[in-house]
């Protein structure tokens, strides 16, 4: 729609690009100076508990709160004082906010008519995006007669007709049942691609995250706390909460005995265990490993004997959880059992790779 | 007024409920009404529609229903003016406050209609508030009286009415998801577009049950005419009121009561036709 001078765009990298967010609501900060970066046709996640600010950090972007400071530039352009209606920011909603007394095709030609387009490419653009949502034959319906998922997907057609610089998902899929859900992650995430559509997505689902995303910015307390791809995330999560909100994790507390040559000696309730960092000797840390890195009964490079509390048989895994001190948390994902699932109270050999183990400095 | 198409009662019992309230209604309304209305057609020589010849062949009866017409039309437009924008103030405000301002709407209710007249009368006269404010900041030279005016009357009436203005627009609004604007605003529509397209067609309902509520009130309002107006006016309530009681003639009294009832009739049904037709496409 703009054409971004010269002068907009080479000092901005990202296509959207917000920078020291700050919000308070009265006393209470909500966002504390966030930054995020998302380059054109990327899908971002914001992943976080409710509280964490990912919302308000996405009616932001939005134009549907104002900023207290900090800058939000969408393509170049510095966006932050406009109003919603002149950003060219789509918005998903949670619960849809379809108009109840429009239309399907009503709906999703409302974006069309307040931009005024012509007649016939508004036509042409209701049916294109209802038949990309699979809805053609539901033009007329009433939006009140539709199920969930399909009023998910006239409000996914609405917000794209107007193809927008960006669209943003407040939890788009809460309201559906599980296997519905995980379907129309599927359909939508293809569809955004197909579009090349910039997205920032909103979820406090960490499978939802992990499915959907390019790249997930893990939030806690109105801040990032690690902006990564899903892999980098749950292999190397950059903080405690990182780790806990995203994936499994067996959980020792301890520690330091001292570092040496890049690996630190920790002291645990399962004795000296080893893990790449840097702790100055009686820092209290935080142990952690991902329950499928460990092998049970073929040690790696160390290894530790732990009573079996209870096996839980999950098809195509077997989850083990083992007896520990309170607080901590050692669980195993495994699918190689030879002798079958063991009984409670069996004594089983862990062991995993050095280069496996997670340090934090104890929450 | 006539009881609502429902489904067959003998499959949902629930409706059986309405028997006591229908009973009550035919026994002590509807029949004496019947009654009242049959006495119009009724001549010396049986059945007539003599009264209301007689009665549309006098211009001065014409006048009667373009002033009873004409003033419901004022106070019903007075009372959405004021009484739209209120209900979405009310809708919209903190618990605290919107407690508050159902009290200040709901209470007066409780005031009677022939105190709050006198009130308005006292309001209207020539030395009354707003004569003195208007001369006070310049637009009138001179004193004037409202009071006995079809302004006057149309100020005091809408008073009395507004409630049943707002109540019915703040029900609706109330229920209307406030991220609908928000969805047309991130859409590219401007408030004013977001007003029209999405605001207005939802609130239309609660807007015209209000005018059949108001409008059903006041062509047949008959205390604040004769407070606030008085005999220089009729109304075809006041007609109505004087046949029986003055002019002892109870043939013109049911004539006049039946036209009335026939316009109010008319819009109340009109517009509940209306509202279910908008209720459908809404």
């Amino acid at each position: 729609m703009t054409i971004p001078t010269p002068a907009d765009t080479v000092s901005v990298p990202a296509f959207l690009d917000v920078a020291g967010a700050e919000k308070a609501f009265g006393a209470a900060t909500v966002l504390g100076g966030v930054d995020l970066g998302v380059a054109q046709g990327e899908f971002v996640s914001l992943l976080g508990p409710s509280g964490c600010g990912k919302t308000t950090l996405l009616r932001i972007v939005a134009g549907l709160l104002g900023v207290d400071r900090g800058t939000v530039r969408l393509d170049g352009k510095d966006i932050t004082a406009l109003p919603p209606h002149r950003r060219d920011v789509g918005v998903v909603f949670q619960n849809y906010a379809l108009f109840p007394h429009l239309t399907v095709a009503e709906n999703v030609a409302f974006g069309l008519k307040a931009h005024r387009r012509g007649a016939a490419e508004i036509r042409e653009a209701v049916k294109r995006f209802l038949d990309l949502v699979h809805l053609a034959d539901f033009a007329d319906r009433s939006v009140r007669a539709l199920s969930g998922g399909q009023q998910q997907r006239v409000a996914v057609a609405r917000a794209l007709a107007v193809r927008p610089k960006l669209l943003l998902l407040d939890e788009p899929f809460s309201a559906l049942d599980r296997k519905l859900r995980e379907a129309m992650q599927i359909d939508l995430r293809r569809l955004l691609r197909e579009l090349g559509t910039t997205s920032v997505f909103v979820t406090h689902d960490q499978e939802e995250a992990l499915t959907m995303s390019d790249r997930i910015a893990v939030m806690n307390r109105g801040a990032i706390e690690q902006l990564d791809t899903p892999e980098a995330i749950y292999r190397r999560p950059a903080t405690a909460f990182a780790l806990e909100f995203v994936g499994l994790s067996s959980r020792l507390a301890g520690t330091a005995l001292g570092t040496e040559n890049g690996l630190v000696h920790v002291d645990t309730a399962f004795g000296r265990l080893v893990a790449p960092g840097n702790f100055v000797k009686g820092a209290p840390v935080l142990l952690a490993v991902r329950p499928e890195r460990i092998k049970v009964d073929a040690p790696g490079d160390f290894a530790l004997t732990a009573r079996l509390r209870d096996a839980v048989f999950q098809g195509s895994k077997v989850q083990l959880h083992f007896d520990t001190r309170a607080g901590d948390q050692l669980m195993v994902e495994t699918a190689d059992l030879p002798q079958g699932v063991p009984t409670p109270g069996t004594e089983m050999k862990l062991g995993w790779a050095v280069a496996d183990t997670l340090l934090y400095p104890a929450p | 007024m006539k009881p609502a198409a429902a489904p067959s009662p003998w499959r949902d019992p629930v409706v059986l409920l309405a028997v006591p309230a229908l009973l009550y209604l035919v026994l002590l309304y509807a029949l004496p009404l019947l009654w009242l209305l049959a006495k119009s057609f009724v001549g010396a020589d049986g059945l007539t529609l003599r009264p209301y010849v007689d009665f549309f062949a006098d211009p001065f009866n014409w006048r009667v229903v373009w002033n009873t017409l004409g003033i419901a039309l004022w106070v019903t437009l007075v009372c959405l003016v004021i009484g739209y924008p209120a209900a979405f103030a009310l809708a919209r405000a903190g618990a605290a406050l919107q407690i508050a301002m159902l009290v200040a709407i709901i209470l007066p209710l409780s005031v009677g209609v022939v105190v709050k007249s006198f009130a308005w009368q006292i309001v209207l006269r020539r030395d009354g508030v707003i004569s003195q404010f208007l001369v006070g900041i310049g637009l009138w030279d001179e004193p004037q009286r409202l009071l006995f005016t079809e302004t006057g009357l149309v100020l005091g009436a809408a008073n009395i009415f507004l409630p049943f203005m707002i109540l019915p627009i703040y029900s609706v609004v109330k229920l209307i998801d406030p991220r609908l604007l928000e969805a047309g605003a991130t859409l590219g529509a401007a408030p004013l577009y977001r007003f029209v397209k999405i605001m207005l067609p939802l609130t239309l309902p609660g807007v015209v049950s209000g005018i059949a509520f108001v409008f059903s009130m006041s062509v047949s309002m008959y205390v604040i005419p004769s407070l606030l107006i008085g005999d220089r006016f009729q109304t075809l309530s006041t007609l109505t009121g004087r046949s029986f009681l003055f002019m002892r003639n109870e043939q013109l009294g049911s004539t006049t009561a039946v036209i009335l009832l026939a316009l109010a009739i008319g819009v109340v049904v009109g517009s509940s036709w209306l509202a279910r037709r908008l209720g459908s496409s809404a």
